[in-house]
Parts: C-alpha cells; sequence; structure tokens
C-alpha cells in the first residue's frame, strides 16, 4: 500500500506541474487583453461647441453636401440615343445594311446595356412618366422625357428603329435569335395582346399610393439581371430561359411582352417612311417572308407594326446579294406601279 | 382624288399629327415640373443607426451592401455645427480597444479610415485633451457602413454624424434596393435638401 501511495506522489505531482504550467500559460494570452486598459470614456461636450469658445478665428465649416446631378453626363445619353435611332433609321430604311444592323446592336447593347446597365431605360420610363401626370407631388427630370419621348417620335417618322437595335433589351435578343422557326400567325396575334395587358397592369402599379406602389416593369425585368451580372436568381434564370428559348422562337419578350412595344405600335402604325419592301429594290420573290424570324412580312410587304427593322429580310434577298458582292441586278419590276405599304 | 394629297395622305398626316400633339402635350406638362429634382432621401431620425435610445442594436451596414452601385452612393456626413469637436470621438476612436502609447485609443471604427481627424488651431502640449478637433469624413472612402453613425449617437456622442444618399452618385432606381429591406423604411422619394 505505501509502495503504491509512493508511486503515485511523482504522477500526481507531474499532473499538478502540468496544470500549473498550463494555467500560467492561459494567463499570458488572456491578461494582456484584461490587463490592458481601456479608456475611461465620458462625453466630453454636453453640446456642441460654438465659434466663440472654439476661438482663434475657426469658422463652422460647411457641411459637405452632393454636388448636383452631372447634367453633362444624362445630355451624352440623350445624344446618344438621337444618333442611334437616326442611325439605325438610315442603316435600315436607307442603306439597307443588315451588316450595319448588327453592328448597330452590338455597339447599343455594350453601351446601354452593359455600361449604363439597363438603366434608365425608355420601357421604364412608362412608369415614371404616368406617375408624374398623375401625381402632384412627383416629376420627372427633363432627360427621363426625353428617353421616353425619343423612340417614340422616330417611330413616327420611321417606324420601330428602336426595336431594331437600339433597345438593350432588344439587342440581346436580337443577337440570340439564331435558329428562329415560324410562329403560327393566329398564336402571334393572341400572345400580342398580352404586352397591352402588361402596359395596363404597369400603369396601374405605377399611380398606386407611395405604400402600395409597384415599379412592375422594372422589377420583372428578366434582363437588367444579366447586365448587371447580379439579381434574384429566379429572375436571372428566367432571363436565360428568355435568351435559350429566343434561339429559337425570336425576341419573345419584344413581341409578346414589352410593353412600350405597345406604344411603339401604335406610332408605327402611322409612320411617315418606314421598313419597306418594295418591288422596284426588291424582287417580289417573297424569298424575304421566309427569312422574318418575327413573322413581320405579309403578302411580301413589311408590317409596320410589328416589323424591327432587323434587315434580315434583305440579307435574304437576292437582289441585295447580288448588289452587296458588287453587280447590279436587273429589276423585272420596273415600270409596274408599286405599292409599299400593306393596306392595314 | 384630285389635288396634291391622296385622302390616304391626309389621313396618315392627320394620324401622326394628331400622335405627335398627344407627345408634345405630354412632354409639355412634364416640362413644367420638370425642373425639381427627385431622389431617394434617409430620413435621419428614422435611421436605426441614429435613432436615439436605440442602444445595444448592432449596427445596420445595409446602405453599405445593398445599393447596386459598387461603391454605394450612400456616405456619412458630419453635421459640423452640431459635432463636439471632442478630443476622444467616440465615432472615430474605438473607445473598447486598448490604450495606446499616447494615451488615445488604439483602435479606430471607420473600417475604411475616411473620417480625418484634424486639430482646431494650436495646441498646448501639457494639455491636448483640452483642444478642439475638426472630423471630416472624406466622401472618396466612405462606403456608407453606419458605424460612425451608429458610435456619435446619444450618450455617448452628440449625434451629430448621420447618412445621406449622394443624390449625383445615386441612380434613382424605381426600385431602391436600400430602400426595401431598410428595417426602418427610412428611404423616400422627395425632393432632397441641397443647402
Amino acid at each position: 500500500m505505501r509502495v503504491l501511495a509512493d508511486s503515485r506522489v511523482p504522477l500526481c505531482a507531474g499532473r499538478w506541474r502540468l496544470g500549473f504550467l498550463v494555467f500560467l500559460f492561459l494567463v499570458f494570452c488572456v491578461a494582456p487583453q484584461v490587463v490592458a486598459q481601456q479608456i475611461d470614456y465620458s462625453r466630453q461636450a454636453e453640446v456642441a461647441p460654438d465659434e466663440e469658445t472654439i476661438g482663434e478665428g475657426y469658422v463652422t465649416p460647411e457641411v459637405q453636401h452632393p454636388r448636383s446631378r452631372s447634367a453633362r453626363r444624362q445630355l451624352f445619353d440623350v445624344a446618344l440615343l438621337a444618333l442611334a435611332l437616326a442611325l439605325a433609321a438610315w442603316l435600315a430604311l436607307k442603306k439597307r445594311s443588315r451588316v450595319g444592323l448588327v453592328w448597330l446592336t452590338v455597339g447599343c447593347l455594350a453601351y446601354f446595356g452593359f455600361f449604363r446597365e439597363g438603366c434608365i431605360c425608355p420601357i421604364g420610363s412608362i412608369q415614371n412618366v404616368t406617375l408624374a401626370l398623375f401625381d402632384q407631388a412627383y416629376a420627372v427630370p427633363y432627360f427621363v422625357i426625353a428617353i421616353f419621348i425619343l423612340p417614340l417620335i422616330a417611330a413616327l417618322f420611321w417606324g420601330r428603329v428602336f426595336c431594331s437595335g437600339v433597345c438593350a433589351l432588344g439587342a440581346i435578343q436580337e443577337l440570340f435569335c439564331l435558329k428562329p422557326l415560324r410562329v403560327p400567325p393566329r398564336i402571334d396575334r393572341a400572345l400580342g395582346w398580352l404586352k397591352w395587358i402588361y402596359l395596363a397592369v404597369a400603369i396601374y402599379y405605377a399611380v398606386l399610393p407611395a405604400v402600395d406602389r409597384d415599379f412592375v416593369i422594372c422589377r420583372y425585368d428578366p434582363f437588367v439581371g444579366l447586365f448587371r451580372f447580379t439579381g434574384q436568381a429566379w429572375l436571372l434564370i428566367l432571363g436565360a430561359a428568355f435568351l435559350v428559348a429566343g434561339v429559337f422562337i425570336g425576341r419573345p419578350y419584344c413581341r409578346w411582352l414589352c410593353p412600350y412595344g405597345a406604344l411603339l405600335s401604335v406610332c408605327s402604325r402611322y409612320a411617315w417612311r418606314s421598313f419597306s419592301i418594295t418591288p422596284d429594290r426588291e424582287l417580289d420573290c417573297g424569298l424575304c417572308a421566309d427569312a422574318c424570324p418575327y413573322g413581320a412580312i405579309e403578302e411580301r410587304r413589311a408590317v409596320r407594326t410589328s416589323c424591327f427593322a432587323c434587315g434580315r429580310c434583305y440579307r435574304s434577298c437576292p437582289v441585295h446579294r447580288v448588289e452587296d458582292s458588287g453587280g447590279a441586278a436587273p429589276n423585272p419590276n420596273a415600270g409596274l406601279p408599286s405599292v409599299d405599304r400593306v393596306a392595314r | 382624288m384630285s389635288g396634291k394629297y391622296s385622302r390616304r395622305e391626309i389621313l396618315g398626316h392627320a394620324a401622326r399629327g394628331t400622335v405627335l400633339l398627344g407627345l408634345g402635350g405630354t412632354a409639355a406638362v412634364l416640362a413644367t415640373k420638370a425642373h425639381k429634382t427627385y431622389a431617394w432621401v434617409i430620413d435621419a431620425e428614422k435611421c436605426v443607426n441614429s435613432k436615439l435610445g436605440v442602444l445595444g442594436v448592432d449596427v445596420c451596414e445595409l446602405c453599405a451592401s445593398e445599393c447596386v452601385i459598387t461603391m454605394s452612393a450612400v456616405r456619412a456626413v458630419n453635421e459640423f455645427s452640431q459635432c463636439g469637436r471632442c478630443y476622444i470621438c467616440p465615432a472615430y476612436y474605438k473607445i473598447t480597444s486598448a490604450v495606446g502609447p499616447d494615451g488615445l485609443p488604439s483602435e479606430k471604427v471607420c473600417p475604411t479610415d475616411a473620417i480625418q481627424r484634424k486639430a482646431i488651431g494650436w495646441i498646448d502640449p501639457d494639455d491636448p485633451a483640452n483642444n478642439f478637433y475638426d472630423y471630416t469624413i472624406d466622401e472618396r472612402l466612405c462606403n456608407g457602413c453606419g458605424r460612425c453613425v451608429m458610435e456619435c449617437k446619444e450618450p455617448a456622442g452628440l449625434s451629430s454624424i448621420r447618412l445621406e444618399v449622394r443624390h449625383n452618385v445615386c441612380l434613382d432606381c424605381n426600385r431602391c434596393s436600400i430602400a426595401q429591406v431598410c428595417p426602418e423604411e427610412a428611404y423616400d422619394r422627395r425632393e432632397p435638401v441641397t443647402t
């Protein structure tokens, strides 16, 4: 027993020594925090000192307030929009160049889409303009009025050139329209009513009182998340789905959902000079009708209200292919009276 | 039809003119009040970081993290006329940190080091604590996190710092991403105070 007690003593002593060393180590670690003092803080002044108290000719500095909004950048954006619309009109109506329109599409997507991140866009501006008309307490600045009005005025003169490649949302869908299938006209027409419903819903929600107000066009914009590389997951997936669907069914959002497109279709209906397929400059063979992904050619003539001025019909036209490769095609329709507008 | 224009052309011109008139009228109505600026504005009395009496709440940094712009459009601003200009500013120094060799706390509150501390006038070397110091927030560095706003609140400070939306930077989104998540619904769209 005693031997056991004796033999236990060294073991106990070792355990105690170890424990003491551990304790010392912990104290060494914790002590700096505990021992290092915080200042004994108490508020030095109960009231802000005035200039006389501070003395020495001290003047209270001006509180930093933000500068006013840069008018230059807004003006630049409006000017660029006007320029892009004019360029689209020239490329589509005068030059009849699909290549030029594609480059314009890419450029506008890069600037208005990815650089400006899709905001402010004329589609969303419908809500702000409506609100400003209905609500005394709200106003839109000049450049928003310009962004809302310019594509509509362009449509009144040259048709839907805004859709042609200037609209960032349209541009990204346009570049994805690679293997378009033909949508039966009745379905196309039926679906076309959706954009009027969306327009009505957007206006309704925009003019509600502030607590209920909801800018639905902005909230449910499927493409702005792609421009910003961030957003709600379901909306990003929806945007991607639109693009994937758009590979086969050309520009679904533009044709059937865009509320601004509803306004543009009204304005382009009375366009002064719009996108046209004529027997003088083209062939009247009807090949273009197959080339149009948006069903905007009927009876060999462009339908102004739904033509996006993309130029694919020109690319498929035998006359233009000959012209573009440097030759001059004989025109079998020369001398015949020309009707260049569908009566609608 | 005789005459210069066909009936169809006249109707076309009439329709175009009508729509143009409508658009022009809309633009004119809107232009009468287009000189006003509307922007998102933070109500400092509602902001949780500056609300008096709300102690023990973690600092709300949503203004810094939620803005769609990389560097948030929100900035902290010091209302100089209400600032105590203290030797140890609780919004500049972290008063719970350890004391450094100079007798001042060793850590600062601002994560981007945007607050600048400058002594006013001549400093008495024997009694620096009885001097006044100006605290200015550098806009280029401030990210609107709101920590200084919280620390300056009563009773530690005089609540002279508040968060403000820089409406020249702010995109004025229709659906402000910060406004939607603000716990106190302190965001409102109205004419900002610029003076």
